[in-house]
């Protein structure tokens, strides 16, 4: 892209994703008919007019995200309890991890985050049509079409999420494992509700190649723990969960932290065997294989 | 007097006679309307034939427009050609109004050859008995890729659809299952898809097979035994790479040296091909141990600093 390019242009960000209400039209109808049928029946093109009038004809620099309430209200759902699975900085691992819903159930798991996740999109004022060309950065206006969105949907999905809460932070991640200002600080936090949550389990997991930047009871994840214990939850914190780890190794098998300690195939094959050791990672897999069922 | 009195029983036993017959009539009539209104808003044609399998996906218009969209938009942007409305069109034309047991190839062709793109070569990954495995492998490794990675397997990936004869011309009830006919649109469809899968790729392929099975790994009954192996092309395809994968936990059926993986092996050096085999490769193994990191198999030397 040459500046002159850019001079031509708006808005320092990428345009609205092409195609986009066919994209999320069928996104809606995906997610009823195969991803989440449980969901019962929606309304999809209800859903997309409520989606649309949040941020059409309007300065795409003063979008609210109240402007979406309608949009939340037809197109939410249930969470089944201990299925939350909050993040940072590691969007694409949790996107593996959760299993499309099967594992958990992440925000982008759920019918609203569905809709929007990876696209992007804005309006303009006194024009009828989406903005192809460009759109407004967090940077340029904070009030943008997305960034509103996600704000809104965040609430949303800490507001229905209970039970056991999960939160998978990225102990290699140079600003600290646990950012704020951030999605989870000022969105997801403030809005648990406390009487339905039983307990909040972090894991911070370091990239297979990564530093070792931060871990529990250190820097930003020390904050985060006291803040939660101070709000009352039950907190716990383990570093490198051995599932995510493991996750991770796909891409490193070669790697020190990766290698299995049988590297031949057992001669003898028997039912799962049980690691007695008694750590929060046996309980927890006990726990997963038990929400599984 | 007894000729008064018995006409008058008559008359009374006349007029309860017509309120049962009005009274029936009109049950019969309700019976009637309900179900010509309930039926009437699902379109349902009496004369639609009946079948064992799922019927054709809700939406279906819908959810392949906004597949084939998402595909070539969000994911593969360098196939900004593809116009997934005349797709959409070809697939529909495979199928609607036809008997769903009377589908030939001719009838995808069309589709076949808007919606082929070709394949980067060393990244075609097949895969049988071992779906749920090879797809999760796909999700989280790019640099592998199945039929369902393809813009036509991802379009077609667990939906179901089939024609009817009679109006509207897709059967929403049910679809033929393959013991009720081989030539129905969803046999028909993957075995084509198959066919231009294995067609199109180059280089050294991989193919992920389940050694914890216990009628053997490979299969000349499976799309890929009956199918793709046979339409690899020598000139393109360098090598194949077995991967043969058992369960964490499970019975260890066969191994790369076993009898169905040599029939394998003589199948494919017949024509060829180079072949090599690793029972549980490392990566997809460790795929595994993600969800079931206690077992022995997933046991990780000990977090130490040094290297093993």
């Amino acid at each position: 892209m040459n500046s002159s390019e850019v001079q031509g242009k708006k808005w320092k960000g990428e345009g609205t994703t092409l195609n986009l209400e066919n994209i999320v039209i069928g996104r809606c109808y995906e997610y009823i008919r195969i991803v989440n049928p449980a969901v019962g029946e929606k309304n999809c093109s209800e859903i997309w007019e409520a989606f649309k009038n949040a941020f059409i004809n309007k300065d795409p620099c003063s979008i609210l995200p109240k402007d979406y309430e309608l949009f939340i209200n037809l197109s939410l759902h249930e969470i089944p309890p201990n299925k939350s699975l909050f993040w940072e900085n590691n969007q694409l691992l949790v996107n593996s991890f959760a299993g499309r819903g099967r594992r958990y159930m992440s925000l982008a798991d759920t019918l609203f985050g569905f809709f929007g996740d990876f696209l992007n999109w804005c309006g303009q004022e006194n024009s009828a049509e989406l903005d192809y060309e460009s759109c407004p950065t967090t940077e340029e206006c904070e009030n943008n079409a997305v960034e509103s969105f996600w704000r809104m949907a965040s609430v949303t999905y800490a507001e229905h999420s209970s039970g056991v809460i999960h939160v998978l932070l990225n102990g290699s991640a140079a600003g600290g494992a646990y950012p704020d200002p951030g999605f989870f600080a000022d969105y997801e936090i403030p809005n648990l509700q406390k009487d339905k949550i039983s307990q909040i389990v972090i894991w911070v997991v370091d990239d297979i190649e990564g530093p070792d930047i931060e871990s529990c009871g250190t820097h930003s994840v020390k904050i985060l723990e006291n803040r939660l214990k101070t709000l009352g939850y039950d907190v716990t914190c383990t570093d490198n969960y051995k599932s995510v780890m493991l996750l991770l190794c796909l891409d490193y098998p070669d790697d020190s932290k990766c290698t299995l300690s049988s590297s031949a195939p057992a001669a003898q094959r028997g039912p799962v065997s049980s690691d007695r050791r008694g750590s929060w990672n046996k309980l927890m897999i006990v726990s997963f294989e038990l929400l599984l069922q | 007097m007894p000729f008064q009195q018995g006409s008058a029983r008559t008359r009374q036993r006349t007029v309860l006679l017509v309120g049962i017959a009005v009274l029936l009539a009109a049950l019969v009539l309700a019976v009637v309307l309900a179900s010509v209104l309930t039926h009437g808003e699902r379109e349902l044609s009496p004369q639609m034939l009946k079948w064992k399998d799922r019927g054709t996906t809700r939406n279906l218009q819908e959810v392949i427009l906004g597949r084939c969209y998402n595909y070539i938009t969000a994911r593969y942007p360098e196939l900004g050609d593809k116009d997934c409305l005349k797709i959409w069109e070809s697939l529909k034309h495979a199928f609607i109004y036809k008997n769903p047991c009377n589908i030939t190839s001719e009838d995808y062709q069309p589709l076949m050859e808007l919606a082929s793109h070709p394949i980067p070569c060393n990244k075609s990954l097949f895969w049988s008995k071992t779906s749920d495995l090879a797809h999760r492998y796909t999700k989280s490794n790019q640099n592998f890729l199945t039929l369902e990675d393809t813009l036509l397997g991802y379009m077609a990936d667990r939906v179901s659809w089939c024609g009817d004869p009679s109006a509207p011309g897709i059967n929403y009830e049910s679809c033929p299952k393959r013991s009720e006919c081989e030539s129905n649109p969803s046999s028909v469809f993957w075995k084509m898809a198959s066919k231009m899968f294995a067609e199109a790729a180059c280089g050294v392929v991989q193919v992920m097979l389940n050694g914890s099975v216990e009628a053997g790994a490979f299969r000349s009954s499976s799309i890929f035994g009956s199918i793709e192996i046979f339409n690899l092309n020598p000139d393109k395809v360098s090598a194949v790479h077995i991967w043969l994968m058992h369960d964490i936990g499970g019975p260890q059926s066969e191994s790369c040296s076993g009898h169905s993986i040599k029939r394998l092996k003589s199948i494919l050096e017949e024509r060829n091909f180079k072949i090599t085999c690793e029972d549980n490769y490392r990566p997809v193994q460790l795929l595994q141990c993600v969800h079931n990191p206690d077992h022995s198999d997933c046991r990780l030397c000990t977090n130490a600093t040094e290297a093993p």
